[in-house]
């Protein structure tokens, strides 16, 4: 993980008490244990992902953006809306590259009022583009949970019994003002099946600890920017589909991209379907994919038939979705004393500064913490078993 | 599981224990074995209360003749109940691992207002219209009529347990107050006296301090309890005070105008009784003469808790002559009611000690020293001659009675203050004699001499040594455990200027400074915004609030912390705080955050705990010492020096810190709890302040944040939050400051939790 943000200027920073990290400590039980916990819940959410479990990879997934006066706040750089409005970009990207069959929509709320800024579809590019005008939203006035949850599920309790439908809340505010009572909404949300996970950017909010705890989703509060990414890069996963929902085949189309010239002379260009409502982007083409049940036309993939509600996918954007129920099996953890060979990762080539290393289990080769998270978090597959296969 | 307490085998119903735990019980039970008293400070959310029941439970076990009745004393009355539960998840914890079926008895007791099952009587409001109405269908005298008249109403619970009650012991078992009254209601006896009775065999008592400490009802009910007892003040930071309170009285106009009325009824009641039934007062003056012979034999054998209003010597002593009969007696009463009224009309503040008041009184009115100590016991014999049923009706002549005797019996000790007016309102003519009792000791020496082992515990004790020397005792154990944590749960932070270094002070010279009141706005308003849910602010007293509140109205900071959170005020008003309370908890729970304005020594200050999101952080506005000017509190003070060589700087200090640590220690409740510590004033940076505050409150403080400006700690504060907000799992409590057995056994921890107690 290079990509530690940029430090700010000094005199832009908060205060920082760098000597008091430096605090050394007897009895070895008082500070450093925090950044203990956190190491340790690192490796456990590697670990724990690992079991045959039935995971929810269709998604449908709401995230919902406080744009409340607190978002203003600067202590992530520039201020909290363009920071978060930045790693939304990157997680939207990912998201899509991880899950290619889900959907995301984007709430924005302020002013106890909740928006649509997108609705939830599974192209990237109309979200990126959503996101990148927000930047310039005025911040004011207090959220409204209730308000955006309640739009969320307005939309959410349409989708099929065989998806998931998550709420994803980022919420900078320390207070939500709602016109009625959010505890029964809970419920609802409960009995909906929503999943609702909150990460929070200032501090733990009571109501949002009952809130995720009963619709069986994660709360967390980020300590600085690069935990902000990880934290909003968990989200990625599919969640385990919860037991009780159903299990129906779905039908799927696999277009093929074709150019209508090549098969036919007198082809004209024509407007792909997803172009109809938005006036913007590029309009007449030749080539596209073309739903196998009625022929529309479609430039980008995955998408759902605006005629016919056909899913149209490509076969590859299965096998990506696929790697989340076969994941890489947990590294073994060692001491760094044990290891008698160069202390090298076989995958940075760096040194192995760290007291803890990871062996892979099936070809021993050892890594570091870093690339061991790499590996597991966006490879998928070991990079040294890899290269074995291919020379042998 | 079962732990192996300096060999003592004791029974601790839960999986886990903390490590301070452990430790308090060993110093507990050194404690015992010494048959001495102990001091011991262990902060709030520790689980004192289970440390301290099963190891003596465990010990009454092990040495059944050592010590035979714990009796323990809590403030209020959810605290009673929540011992009776802790005491219950322990016995049944005995019975599963030792098979047997429980023998204990424990109970707790409380006023007849919350015992009473009688259909009309438990209807009134007020405490003491249950008293009376109680009294007036109980009292002996009421009974003997009803054999000749059967129509007078009577208590059909009261007279089942009379018959049949007494004979039959309560069977073993934990009984909270709605046991008893199930039980009562089943049996259809009276709960009230069935628990008064019990208490005598009962191996577990828990009631309120004043059932020991109140000599009026300390007679009553505690007298008879066995000398083999341990009892357990709880929440004692403010015994003091307590014993104070018991002993001292206030006599104001309307009291002698009421008390001018009972006479009045007396003097009737006596003519007309004279009329009918002579000899019923002839009687009664034969009994006089005889003296209070057998109060003494009773005292003798030493069952008797002695009784702080009469000494001793009294008792030996037959009534004087001058008061002996009835009509004398009024009279008698009359001349010290005139009396008392001309002391009462005086223009300037006058104050003088006991004996000074009885020389006056002698000279004025010709009342001697003798007949004034006997006063109460004479009325009492009065009253219960002339069969007056409502006692309640008489408490004016009653006050002035105990006043008498008391300040006839004690020259030292005690101080009389008459003001003409309140100094709030110096133009209202409201005159009103303090007699005030200045030494503690004298309430709580009798508990001290007779009970075995007296244990006084707190979240908040210290500084430790203070409080023998103002109760006057020698503990043989004095110590203060600190809490171990596995991640640093509490924060606290001495902010001591405002962002434009303007020093922070609730001084009284500062008091109105404009700047101040704003930098105290600010940290108020900038706390609101970084802190979830509740924040409960503490102010130095209701008149600083206002103020200060006011102030801040104009300076418009009140709208601006409302867009972050609602604002609710204590009031002296106990109906208004609790609406006050009860919306700023649904604002905590529904996630749109609240603050809630409060004074410390309020009723919020004391009772009320701010677990979790009800209280994320407790900000602290300025030093709460008492209010300095008050008479009463200087002659303390001046006592406290003269008697104890206690300056008066010093314990000025001590008691405005423990309110302080008492505020600030309402918001951590426990160890998965967490919460901001802001102390608003920069005088808590000095050696001398911060010294004072508990142990477990100081080690947190480090150098770094002594002196703060409202930036820094907003910093910090948010810092602390968001560590705080990451996940915390008991595994990772585990060993460090939550022990299984396995782990309480190892040679390291041992050696680990010697260093937890801190001996003084």
């Amino acid at each position: 993980m290079d990509e530690e943000p940029e430090r700010a200027k000094r005199w832009e920073g908060g205060y920082e008490r760098t000597w008091e990290v430096l605090k050394e400590d007897e009895s070895g039980s008082l500070k450093a244990t925090v950044e203990d916990i956190l190491f340790q819940s690192k490796r456990k959410r590697v670990i724990e992902n690992h079991g045959q479990v039935r995971l929810g990879m269709m998604r449908h997934l709401y995230v919902l953006i406080d744009c409340s006066r607190s978002m203003e706040d600067q202590d992530l750089k520039p201020n909290r809306l363009a920071s978060t409005l930045k790693l939304m970009e990157a997680f939207v990207d990912e998201y899509f590259d991880q899950n290619p069959i889900s959907q995301v929509g984007i709430i924005t709320t302020k002013n106890k009022r909740a928006e649509k800024l997108t609705d939830l579809a599974g192209n990237p590019k109309k979200h990126i583009a959503a996101l990148k005008k927000a930047v310039d939203t005025l911040c004011v006035g207090e959220p409204s949970l209730y308000n955006s949850l309640n739009l969320a599920i307005q939309t959410l309790k349409h989708m099929p019994g065989h998806t998931s439908r998550e709420i994803l809340i980022i919420l900078s505010s320390l207070t939500t003002c709602d016109p009625a009572s959010i505890y029964e909404l809970i419920k609802t949300l409960k009995s909906l099946k929503v999943r609702v996970s909150v990460i929070g950017l200032s501090a733990e909010v009571r109501v949002c600890t009952v809130l995720t705890r009963e619709t069986g989703g994660s709360y967390h509060v980020i300590l600085d920017e690069s935990h902000f990414r990880e934290l909003l890069m968990l989200h990625v996963k599919p969640p385990p589909a919860s037991s009780s929902s159903e299990c129906s085949l779905i039908r799927m189309g696999f277009p093929q991209h074709t150019i209508a010239s090549l098969t036919d002379q007198g082809a004209k260009p024509s407007f792909s379907m997803s172009h109809l409502d938005n006036s913007s982007g590029p309009g007449l083409s030749l080539e596209g994919y073309f739903c196998p049940q009625c022929h529309a036309k479609y430039t980008e993939l995955p998408v759902e038939c605006k005629v016919c509600g056909l899913t149209l996918v490509l076969a590859p954007h299965l096998a990506r979705s696929f790697h989340h129920l076969f994941p890489l099996q947990a590294f073994t953890e060692s001491s760094v004393e044990e290891l008698q060979e160069d202390r090298f990762c076989q995958a940075c080539q760096g040194e192995l500064k760290d007291k803890i290393i990871f062996t892979c289990p099936s070809c021993r080769s050892v890594f570091c913490v870093e690339c061991d998270l790499f590996i597991h978090d966006s490879l998928h597959c070991c990079p040294c078993c890899i290269h074995s296969q291919s020379t042998s | 599981m079962k732990l192996n307490i300096d060999g003592l085998l004791v029974y601790f119903p839960y999986d886990y224990i903390y490590p301070e735990q452990y430790s308090y019980m060993l110093e507990l039970k050194r404690t015992l074995d010494a048959k001495g008293h102990g001091v011991l400070e262990m902060p709030s959310g520790t689980g004192k209360t289970i440390s301290l029941l099963s190891l003596i439970v465990a010990y009454q076990k092990a040495f059944p003749l050592e010590v035979t009745k714990l009796i323990y004393c809590s403030r209020t009355v959810p605290e009673i109940e929540k011992v009776v539960e802790e005491l219950r998840k322990l016995m049944e914890f005995y019975c599963k691992q030792t098979g047997e079926s429980n023998n204990f008895l424990a109970l707790a007791l409380s006023s007849r207002k919350n015992l009473c099952i009688h259909p009309e009587v438990s209807s009134l409001r007020f405490g003491k219209e249950v008293d009376g109405k109680c009294h007036s269908l109980t009292a002996s005298y009421i009974r003997a009529q009803r054999h000749s008249d059967p129509n007078l109403p009577s208590c059909r619970f009261y007279e089942e347990f009379d018959s049949v009650g007494r004979q039959v012991p309560l069977p073993p078992g934990i009984y909270n107050l709605d046991d008893l009254k199930d039980f009562g209601r089943r049996k259809g006896w009276c709960p009230y006296y069935l628990a008064r009775y019990s208490i005598m065999h009962a191996n577990i008592v828990v009631y309120s301090y004043h059932y020991l400490l109140d000599p009026k009802i300390a007679d009553l009910v505690s007298k008879e309890l066995a000398k083999k007892s341990v009892v357990v003040f709880d929440e004692a930071h403010n015994i003091d005070n307590v014993c104070i309170d018991s002993m001292s009285v206030n006599i104001t106009r309307r009291t002698l105008d009421r008390c001018q009325n009972n006479v009045d009824t007396l003097q009737n009641t006596i003519s007309k009784i004279k009329e009918t039934d002579a000899a019923k007062l002839k009687e009664e003056y034969r009994r006089l003469v005889e003296g209070l012979k057998e109060a003494n034999v009773a005292r003798e054998t030493d069952v008797y808790l002695a009784n702080p209003v009469l000494p001793d010597e009294i008792l030996q002593e037959a009534v004087p002559g001058t008061i002996r009969t009835a009509e004398h007696f009024v009279g008698f009463l009359r001349r010290f009611m005139e009396y008392l009224k001309s002391r009462l009309r005086v223009h300037h503040v006058v104050q003088e000690s006991t004996p000074q008041f009885l020389k006056d009184i002698f000279e004025k009115v010709c009342i001697d020293r003798k007949p004034l100590r006997f006063c109460a016991e004479r009325l009492q014999s009065l009253l219960r001659t002339l069969e007056i049923a409502d006692i309640a009706d008489f408490s004016a002549v009653t006050l002035i009675a105990n006043f008498a005797t008391l300040v006839s019996t004690y020259s030292q000790g005690f101080t009389i203050i008459i003001e003409p007016f309140e100094d709030r309102t110096p133009t209202i003519a409201n005159p009103v004699l303090h007699f005030s009792c200045m030494d503690p000791s004298i309430a709580i020496k009798p508990v001290f001499q007779r009970f075995q082992s007296v244990v006084i515990t707190s979240g908040t004790l210290s500084p430790l040594d203070i409080y023998p020397r103002i109760l006057d005792f020698r503990p043989v154990t004095m110590a203060s455990f600190t809490m171990t944590l596995a991640r640093t749960c509490l924060c606290p932070l001495i902010v001591g200027r405002g962002n434009d270094q303007v020093a922070l002070s609730s001084k009284f010279e500062t008091r109105e400074d404009f700047a101040v009141i704003r930098n105290y706005g600010n940290l108020l308003l900038e706390m609101s915004a970084i802190v979830p849910d509740g924040i409960v602010a503490f102010f130095t007293s209701y008149m600083y609030m206002e103020n200060i509140v006011a102030s801040w109205y104009e300076q418009g900071i009140l709208e601006n912390i409302q867009r972050n959170k609602l604002i609710f005020i204590e009031t002296p008003d106990a109906a208004e705080t609790s609406m006050a309370l009860e919306k700023y908890q649904e604002a905590c729970e529904n996630g749109r955050g609240a603050i809630l304005l409060s004074v410390a020594r309020g009723k919020v200050s004391e009772g009320i705990d701010f677990v979790h999101h009800f209280g994320r952080a407790v900000i602290m506005f300025g030093v709460p010492y008492v209010y300095t000017q008050s008479r009463i509190l200087k002659a303390r003070l001046e006592y406290l020096r003269d008697h104890f060589q206690i300056r008066e700087n010093d314990f000025l200090t001590f008691d405005a810190m423990r309110h302080a640590a008492q505020c600030v220690g309402r918001a951590i409740r426990g160890k998965t709890d967490y919460g901001l510590m802001i102390f608003a004033d920069k005088r808590y940076a000095r050696a001398d302040k911060r010294g004072k505050l508990p142990r477990w409150i100081q080690e947190h403080i480090s150098d770094g944040s002594l002196n703060l400006t409202v930036d820094e700690a907003i910093q910090l504060s948010k810092h602390f939050l968001r560590q705080m907000a990451q996940p915390f799992r008991q595994e990772d409590q585990l060993g460090l400051s939550l022990l299984t057995l396995e782990q309480l056994e190892s040679e390291e921890v041992l050696q680990k939790i010697a260093k937890i107690a801190h001996q003084t």
